[in-house]
């Protein structure tokens, strides 16, 4: 994926961050698909979006075939439910054989169950967790020193 | 055709962008028109070999758009936009020549694929025909050039290239339809079943022309992109 090369990108689910990555992408010039169960979803897209939008179930074989998934070079699975983005990003890279897939996983331990699935997952709960930490720590470091 | 200006032509504002945008890597000229109206004016100034056309348009339809172009610019290439689902009266775009249609959503990649083909296939002539995919491909050309005779020699000729395969036998079921054959229509979409029982066109086919209303969608995309998985 080299910079300037305009992708096909298909992101399941249109919830704060779907429509924020579809919004972004698409201003970037990439042609950008947006899955969503919920047609009013779509609302949350900019006027700047000039991408697709497909109301359906995207654990439902033909709506990602509708959405044109065999000629994606990434898919990014952003539902609420780590089972869904789950079962996408596995149907996407297994059956669709989509070069790159990416989730969002709210559960730390399933992590590991993506990426032996070659997907890149992130988890939002480990990434604040983390920074949580760190500032625990820094302050705390902070309160050592001052004293 | 090569080096003609394309136009497009669809109200909306992001289909026109992403087909604009997904084509400029062919470095082709590409204009656009946001209806029928505007379309026939720019048809009018500049010498067009190809143009994407919405069906579905508020005022002056992209059928309303074929069938006049059609008449006076007969040469001119046209590649059908579609929504998901059916082609409506597809029949009727096919009569007019037009055999390439593209769903919408588009992958950029898919769009300037159909494009090439569409441009390439201007080059082809009865020597060049002699594999399965390629005789589809003068097929096509000849449906463009609305010499459906010369079509259906074509497909023949691929039927008897290949005869395992269902892609030909469905567009000669939509060829004979055209011609008003419409029983042996029906028994060339039932040989595409038998050959690929999970083949979808020739089974679209047989049900909407089975059914009452003979004038819905004669389905051959997925053809095109068939022959596309084995060229890649």
């Amino acid at each position: 994926m080299s910079p300037g090369q305009r992708l096909y990108i298909i992101i399941v689910g249109c919830g704060r961050l779907g429509s924020y990555l579809a919004n972004r992408l698409s201003r970037d010039g990439h042609s950008v698909v947006v899955i969503d169960i919920d047609e009013s979803a779509f609302d949350a897209l900019s006027a700047e979006y000039s991408g697709f939008r497909v109301e359906g179930d995207a654990t439902e074989f033909a709506v990602l075939e509708q959405a044109k998934t065999d000629e994606a070079d990434l898919v990014i699975a952003t539902t609420r439910e780590d089972n869904i983005n789950l079962m996408v990003a596995q149907i996407a890279k297994k059956l669709f054989h989509v070069p790159r897939v990416m989730a969002r996983v709210f559960e730390p331990k399933r992590e590991e169950i993506y990426r032996d699935f070659g997907i890149e997952a992130v988890c939002p709960t480990s990434i604040s967790g983390d920074i949580f930490l760190r500032w625990i720590e820094g302050s705390s470091a902070m309160d050592g020193k001052g004293s | 055709m090569k080096g003609k200006p394309v136009l497009i032509v669809d109200d909306e504002r992001n289909i026109r962008l992403t087909l604009s945008q997904s084509l400029e890597p062919l470095g082709l000229e590409i204009d656009t028109a946001v209806n029928g109206e505007e379309a026939l004016d720019k048809l009018k100034e500049r010498d067009f070999g190809l143009i994407l056309l919405d069906l579905k348009m508020p005022g002056m339809d992209g059928m309303e758009v074929l069938r006049q172009v059609s008449e006076i610019r007969p040469e001119i290439r046209i590649i059908i936009i579609t929504a998901h689902g059916t082609i409506d009266s597809a029949v009727e775009a096919m009569k007019l020549g037009a055999v390439d249609f593209i769903q919408k959503p588009f992958a950029p990649k898919e769009i300037r694929e159909l494009v090439s083909q569409v441009i390439d296939r201007e080059k082809m002539d009865e020597q060049k025909a002699t594999d399965y995919g390629s005789c589809i491909e003068l097929a096509k050309k000849c449906v463009g050039d609305r010499h459906f005779d010369a079509a259906i020699e074509h497909v023949r000729k691929a039927v008897s290239l290949d005869p395992s395969r269902p892609e030909a036998f469905n567009f000669l079921g939509a060829l004979l339809e055209i011609r008003g054959d419409h029983p042996e229509a029906l028994k060339h979409y039932r040989a595409a079943i038998s050959l690929d029982p999970t083949y979808e066109p020739a089974r679209k086919n047989l049900r909407r022309a089975t059914s009452l209303e003979p004038n819905g969608a004669i389905i051959l995309d997925e053809v095109k992109k068939q022959q596309r998985r084995e060229e890649g």
